[in-house]
């Protein structure tokens, strides 16, 4: 079979596949495995990517979500293990991120622009910047709020879904309906990461 | 088609994702079915540790709210078996093999022992490490065929899959709970509470039959 340019692509991302799994092989420390596991699965993603069209972008979501939700449950898993739950996450204590007014600005311009994106691109932009404003500002709110605007956001994503399957008609209806939904399932639950540090015991 | 399970007796349709039910598949899930039933209904067994050297045992309590949690993440479990048995779409299975993955490491994180989290854990790492293998298996059947429809790979008109892909779907599968990765799962049945730790056995034998069904239907 003639190389072609999937080809080497293919070649390439499962060469960083390997250096990836060679680096786990060799880490003892928990957390570094968890973080090399992590960057070995976005040669995976690399891989469905790879495929450019727009099956790929269909198939990329699902890979993504299962990903995320793997790696948030670990991680869970580890700060069980270690016996973390309860310990306040700290903000960056870093006297420029504190001070300065663009750790309010950056995160607004990108949750505005995540906003007008929309969908699972935009959802991830405005989830960027709150991770960037909790990393850089303490907040101990109430994050279960959160955790319950993401499962009734994905619940109106997959209503949507149905609406599509049994009412084709209203698609436009679903298609916003989809785009909202996935857009504040994706910002609430990216910007829990690092600052649900579980049940207080 | 190559009938390797049998004669499909009907297909449920999603748009162009289909699931069929053939004799072979039919059993699997509904031995998942069952067993999922068995997880509702039952309550969990108390572990009995005997004090050696003295005429003392103890029994393993398990609170409401671990059991339920525990509960709730087998019956997911038993879902995603379900689905992954029945689904006739390459990336849909998967999608379900690697929620079973997750279930899994979920079913004992509840528990509060250090050697099983550390246990369950290891495992999560080694589930994640396969779905590598999985997802690219899968893209790399939807690029050198055209369809993930194993309903359509099956058919002896359809383009070969490639050896490659075969491999690192069974590989990808081993990942999520099969030998020889499987010795990193074994020290998590230790954990009490006998009906849901089962269910991350008997997910990692359905997961293991059907993916055989898979690579020679392709």
């Amino acid at each position: 079979m003639a190389w072609n340019e999937y080809s080497f692509g293919l070649l390439v991302v499962f060469l960083a596949a390997l250096v990836g799994f060679m680096a786990l092989a060799r880490e003892r420390d928990d957390l570094h495995k968890l973080l090399l596991v992590d960057l070995v699965e976005v040669a995976s993603i690399a891989v469905i990517a790879l495929l450019g069209t727009d099956l790929a972008e269909a198939l990329i979501l699902p890979g993504l979500v299962v990903g995320i939700a793997e790696l948030l449950a670990l991680s869970q898993l580890y700060i069980a293990k270690e016996g973390l739950a309860g310990v306040p996450p700290r903000g960056l204590n870093i006297e420029v991120v504190q001070k300065s007014p663009a750790t309010v600005i950056i995160p607004g311009f990108l949750v505005v622009y995540g906003i007008v994106l929309s969908g699972f691109t935009g959802g991830g932009i405005a989830a960027l910047g709150l991770v960037f404003y909790f990393m850089s500002h303490r907040f101990l709110g109430d994050f279960h709020v959160l955790e319950l605007a993401s499962g009734i956001s994905w619940a109106l994503w997959v209503a949507a879904f149905f609406v599509f399957m049994f009412a084709p008609a209203f698609w436009f209806l679903a298609l916003m309906g989809a785009a909202v939904g996935i857009l504040l399932k994706v910002i609430t639950k990216i910007s829990l990461v690092g600052v649900m540090w579980g049940e207080a015991e | 088609m190559n009938e390797i399970g049998g004669v499909p007796l009907f297909f449920l349709e999603f748009g162009d994702i289909v699931a069929y039910f053939s004799p072979f598949t039919l059993t699997l899930f509904l031995l998942a079915l069952v067993f999922s039933v068995f997880v509702i209904v039952s309550r969990p067994e108390r572990q009995i540790d005997i004090a050696f050297g003295a005429d003392a045992f103890f029994a393993k309590e398990i609170s409401l709210p671990e059991l339920r949690f525990r509960r709730f993440m087998a019956i997911a479990c038993g879902l995603a078996c379900m689905g992954a048995m029945v689904t006739g779409d390459v990336f849909d299975f998967t999608l379900f093999v690697s929620l079973v993955g997750i279930c899994n490491v979920g079913i004992v994180a509840a528990v509060r022992t250090y050697h099983v989290q550390d246990a369950a854990y290891q495992y999560g790492l080694v589930a994640l490490a396969g779905t590598v293998p999985l997802f690219s298996a899968a893209a790399i059947v939807a690029a050198t065929t055209g369809t993930l429809s194993m309903l359509e790979l099956a058919s002896p008109a359809a383009p070969a899959v490639p050896l490659i892909a075969r491999a690192l779907l069974v590989l990808g599968v081993m990942g999520e709970g099969m030998a020889p990765f499987y010795a990193a799962k074994a020290e998590m049945f230790r954990a009490p509470g006998a009906p849901y730790v089962i269910m991350c056995s008997l997910s990692s034998l359905l997961i293991f039959l059907r993916v055989t069904e898979v690579v020679l239907l392709l």
